[in-house]
């Protein structure tokens, strides 16, 4: 076990007791990257090489020049006995999709390539407040758009670092890689539909989707405004608790971040969850398809998936909790289709500020009119994925669709809010502190197996996605592995602002199988050195 | 033949005189300032940027809904208005659609005689539809082969306003923008100045034979920025319009745009080729609750209207409704008009008249403020007194004016000062006139011989020798005796 695999929480304690210095902590991060990472992506990457394959590519940009300086500041503060911040020391990296001031914010596009943002994001700016150090911005799908990792400009997209032929999920797929490899304890990524949660399912991390305003957007560069979630992705429940407080909070700049009170989330931890009503649900045990037709085609989830969840309900019971069966969440299998219209809508006017005019990509070839410019300029500065949206987006809040699609899906996801308001009703038939499910319907799939079949790929986000309509927070945390050697990640969801109670269920979980066998296995890049 | 009568509306972009941008901190007025030198990343749209309401523009448009007699809704929305131009940096524009935050109203405008075909002048009441709360996009110039852009206006805030279809004539239309400029600089929300672009109109035109109740297709008239321009496009587009029909063509829907140099009206585009904005929920900002408290707290400082206020002057204070409406022209001197008369408690009308004879006409040469001004309207008032109690005549009352506004001091102050009081001892006016008519033989004959007309001559070279401080009334009795 090396110094880069601890967990953030005893890295602290190591640099409070000063065991350890910060640059040493850095050093040890850096090394890893470099021994595993392999070349960051790149929109020339030429071919791919054998070592390619090896190698996770989580990072688009390295900062270590920052890092370095940070980790100077934070050793002298610590040997001068003042106060470093309750994350002093501690390596992070970024999903490329938060903008910090004077370094590339790209959103793995080609279209942001080249713009330096000059100014941080809410959530960066405090994690670097809260003393931790940032080691550069990590890979995902472009414009966060994918559950893969693959469409991102800047290739090699990321690895698993469990099975380097696997994908690491997405979009927050840098980020689950970074820290599942060892490069980073901690990573800030984004969940619109699962992308912190699915990614950390695959890579076998904890991921934390916040209640929807819980941690400020200010800064993230936005896919579906009203589904955006930065959250922590960790090792560990307690280190996810650390990066949430660190984070959580009121933000003047952001309208819709919540002025609610932060909790204490690490005092929440090591309370006993005697009592604790935790629901099954067995629309959480299948997955819904809609046929061209109309109809639906169901689909359980395999059988591993089924047990992982039934083994967790069996821990929980053993430690006191309620396991409430045949929680009815029926609006879930709508979770796709309405999120494939508002996510659309919503993405396409987001993306209309990328024209080539300010900054950002701008065509080389020779323009006539305006709207040459805006055409040649987003024609080649966008990939597959955002072109798929903006059609897709334009198409369904056009004057004369808009009745019979957008407004249509803003109703159908009132519902399936109503299915979590039922669930969580304290006065209700089930009166559930959290809902268990498993996060993915799959584990982590090869990679080039679905891309490129937007509508299967979305399928990946069934599970995670009923959250965002919501906006409930949700958790996904590990629990073991299936026959393919890959990570299961389960999934807790609960009520509004309950991310301490979501923390304190995994917390626990992670106690109780902290002897387990599978907790021993080494994700494979580590292995093969 | 046929007569028709003209149908207008009229949709106009109020700029709110807030400190600050709608959803930034930058400066909201950029009059004069360099272009790009009001911005920061939110109001130019970088990535990841989000807005955050400033509560003032709420608070204006509030007060104008309140000025209009519209309802303000409790609950309203911003939505985004998606299209590409280079001065639009987000690609949309946060606006508000189908749940505005007031509906209806209306404005009662009175018409003078001089707008009026039959010479009577009248009243109309013209209706408002909604009023919404929005951001300004920057400004475009070409020059030569580039485009230039100025992001200063971005994110300024704007009211617009819709009327109803009521106004029935280029006049009408003009004075309800005469108005408006009125009503929104007496409640404080806009500087409402048309050629700086405070205050921007478009007119929708139809023509209907007298008597229909339908509407027809109406064209929309743009880029218009001063009210005679407005008039004066509304009449030409009438006329075309007019023509039209009488030989047989119908009207089609398109914007016009009004060049003003040429004074003629531009077709810019046809109806059918307008672009689909896309409207819908703005997710970055909160729906906008303005609860009962809120707006109660906002609207307590609420003005009389100044079309209520001229009513209430001609009725309590006697005024001929020409006094009433120069004097509610702007709200400070109405204010100062009235603190005058009850400072005062005389005739209401000698005040008015002292006004717009006088103070007036040194407000507008110095451009004062009469709420601030040295002559306050105690001092007038005291003036006022001094000149009713025979204390000073009335030149040296007028002269004061000025010399209290230069210097501050009281009016009495400066009679004491300056030995101005007036002369009423019977013995020092008779003495001085005696001595004037034994130095003027010729002009006491003239007199004598049937000119009354030098008995003027007479007062004015007593006042002349008493340096104006005689009681010229006194006098003239004294000479009308000794030349008899
Ligand atoms: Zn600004």
């Amino acid at each position: 076990m090396e110094l880069c695999d601890l967990s953030a929480v005893e890295v602290r304690d190591l640099l409070l007791e000063k065991k350890v210095s910060a640059v040493e902590v850095l050093d040890a991060c850096q090394a890893r990257i470099d021994a595993v990472d392999g070349r960051p992506g790149t929109l020339e990457p030429g071919g791919e090489t054998k070592e390619d394959a090896q190698r996770v590519h989580a990072f688009i940009t390295r900062t270590p020049e920052l890092a370095r300086a940070q980790a100077e500041a934070v050793d002298k503060q610590i040997a001068a006995g003042e106060d470093s911040g309750p994350l002093a020391g501690i390596p992070f990296t970024v999903k490329d999709i938060f903008c910090v001031k004077d370094t590339p914010s790209t959103a793995a596009s080609r279209i942001l390539a080249n713009f330096n943002a000059p100014y941080t994001a809410t959530a960066v700016e405090r994690l670097q407040a809260a003393g931790a150090l940032m080691l550069g911005k990590v890979n995902l799908d472009e414009f966060t758009y994918g559950s893969s990792s693959e469409s991102s400009a800047f290739q090699p997209s990321p690895r698993n670092p469990w099975d380097t032929t696997r994908v690491p999920g997405g979009s927050s797929g840098g980020s689950a890689a970074s820290v599942a490899a060892g490069e980073a304890f901690l990573s800030l990524g984004t969940d619109t539909a699962g992308s912190i949660r699915q990614p950390a399912a695959f890579c076998g991390v904890v991921g934390l989707k916040p209640t929807y305003g819980r941690v400020s957007r200010y800064g993230l560069i936005a896919f579906g405004s009203s589904l955006d979630c930065p959250g922590p992705l960790a090792r560990n429940a307690k280190d996810a608790a650390l990066m949430l407080q660190a984070m959580a909070g009121p933000d003047p700049r952001d309208a819709t971040a919540a002025t609610l009170d932060v909790p204490d989330y690490l005092a929440a931890l090591e309370k006993d969850i005697k009592g604790k009503r935790i629901g099954l649900s067995p629309d959480y045990f299948q997955i819904t398809f809609p046929q061209a037709d109309g109809a639906y085609s169901q689909q359980p989830v395999p059988e591993e998936m089924r047990a992982a969840v039934l083994h967790a309900a069996d821990i929980y019971r053993a430690l006191g909790a309620e396991i409430v069966e045949d929680v009815p969440m029926p609006n879930t299998r709508y979770g796709i289709p309405v999120y494939f219209v508002i996510s659309r809508v919503e993405a396409a006017s987001n993306l209309h500020r990328y024209d080539g005019v300010k900054y950002g990509y701008r065509t080389q070839q020779a323009v006539g009119e305006l709207k040459d410019l805006y055409r040649k300029s987003r024609g080649e500065g966008f990939g597959l994925q955002p072109k798929l949206r903006i059609l897709m987006g334009m198409y369904v809040s056009a004057a004369q669709y808009s009745e019979q699609y957008y407004r249509r899906a803003l109703r159908v996801r009132t519902l399936i809010r109503r299915d979590f308001e039922e669930a969580f009703d304290p006065q209700g038939k089930y009166r559930l502190d959290a809902l268990l499910t498993s996060t993915t319907p799959t584990s982590a799939f090869p990679i080039q197996d679905v891309y490129g079949d937007s509508v299967l790929m979305q399928y990946a986000d069934q599970l995670t996605v009923p959250a965002n309509h919501a906006g409930v927070p949700g958790i996904s945390f590990p629990a073991g592995f299936g026959a393919d050697g890959l990570p299961i990640g389960l999934q807790l969801l609960g009520p509004d602002y309950s991310e301490a109670t979501l923390l304190q269920l995994t917390h626990a979980y992670e106690q109780a199988s902290a002897g387990a066998e599978w907790r021993k296995k080494r994700p494979a890049v580590l292995e093969v050195r | 033949m046929t007569a028709y009568e003209t149908v207008i509306g009229l949709e106009t972009h109020i700029q709110l005189n807030t400190l600050t941008k709608i959803f930034c901190a930058c400066k909201a007025d950029s009059w004069e300032d360099a272009p790009n030198s009001n911005i920061c990343p939110v109001c130019t749209g970088l990535p990841g940027v989000l807005p955050v309401l400033n509560e003032r523009v709420v608070e204006k448009a509030v007060l104008l809904a309140e000025a209009m007699h519209a309802e303000v809704q409790p609950i309203s929305y911003f939505d985004r208005k998606n299209y590409f131009y280079p001065d639009l940096p987000k690609g949309f524009q946060i606006s508000q659609f189908d749940v505005p935050v007031a509906l209806g109203g209306y404005l009662e405008l009175p018409i003078p005689a001089a707008a009026d075909p039959e010479g009577k002048g009248y009243v109309t009441r013209v209706r408002i539809h909604k009023l919404h709360i929005e951001e300004d996009a920057g400004k475009t110039k070409n020059d030569g082969n580039e485009r230039q852009v100025d992001f200063n206006r971005c994110g300024v805030p704007l009211v617009e306003m819709v009327t109803e279809p009521d106004l029935r004539t280029a006049d009408e239309a003009a004075q309800y923008l005469i108005r408006l400029r009125q009503l929104l600089r007496w409640i404080g929300i806009s500087e409402a100045d048309m050629e700086k672009g405070n205050l921007r109109c478009d007119a929708n035109v139809s023509i209907r034979p007298v008597g229909a109740t339908h509407l027809n297709e109406k064209t929309e008239i743009k880029n218009v920025n001063s009210i005679d321009s407005v008039r004066e496009a509304i009449r030409k587009e009438v006329e075309r319009q007019t023509r039209e029909v009488e030989e047989g063509n119908s009207i089609k829907a398109w914007t016009l745009e009004w060049d003003q140099d040429a004074g003629v009206l531009r077709k810019m585009r046809s109806k059918e080729t307008e672009a689909d904005y896309r409207y819908f929920r703005e997710p970055d900002l909160l729906p906008l609750h303005i609860s009962e408290e809120w707006k109660t707290a906002i609207l307590a400082d609420f003005p009389e209207r100044p079309l209520e206020r001229k009513a209430r002057f001609m009725q309590d204070y006697n005024l001929p409704e020409y006094d009433a409406d120069i004097l509610t022209l702007e709200r400070a001197l109405s204010d100062y008009f009235e603190a005058t008369v009850k400072t005062y408690g005389g005739d209401s009308k000698k005040v008015s008249n002292w006004l717009m004879n006088d103070v007036l006409r040194m407000i507008n040469e110095d451009h004062l403020d009469p709420a601030a001004m040295r002559l306050t309207p105690q001092y007038l008032a005291e003036l006022l007194k001094l000149v009713d109690a025979g204390t000073i005549n009335i030149t040296t009352g007028k002269a004061l004016l000025q010399q209290v506004q230069e210097s501050g001091k009281a009016p009495m102050q400066l009679v004491e000062e300056q030995g101005l009081a007036q002369v009423s001892d019977d013995a020092a006016i008779r003495a001085v006139c005696e001595q004037i008519i034994a130095a003027s033989p010729d002009e006491v004959a003239a007199y004598r011989g049937g000119k009354d007309s030098l008995m003027g001559w007479f007062v004015g070279q007593v006042m002349r020798e008493m340096r104006g401080k005689a009681d010229a009334k006194l006098a003239k009795e004294v000479l009308v005796e000794l030349l008899k």
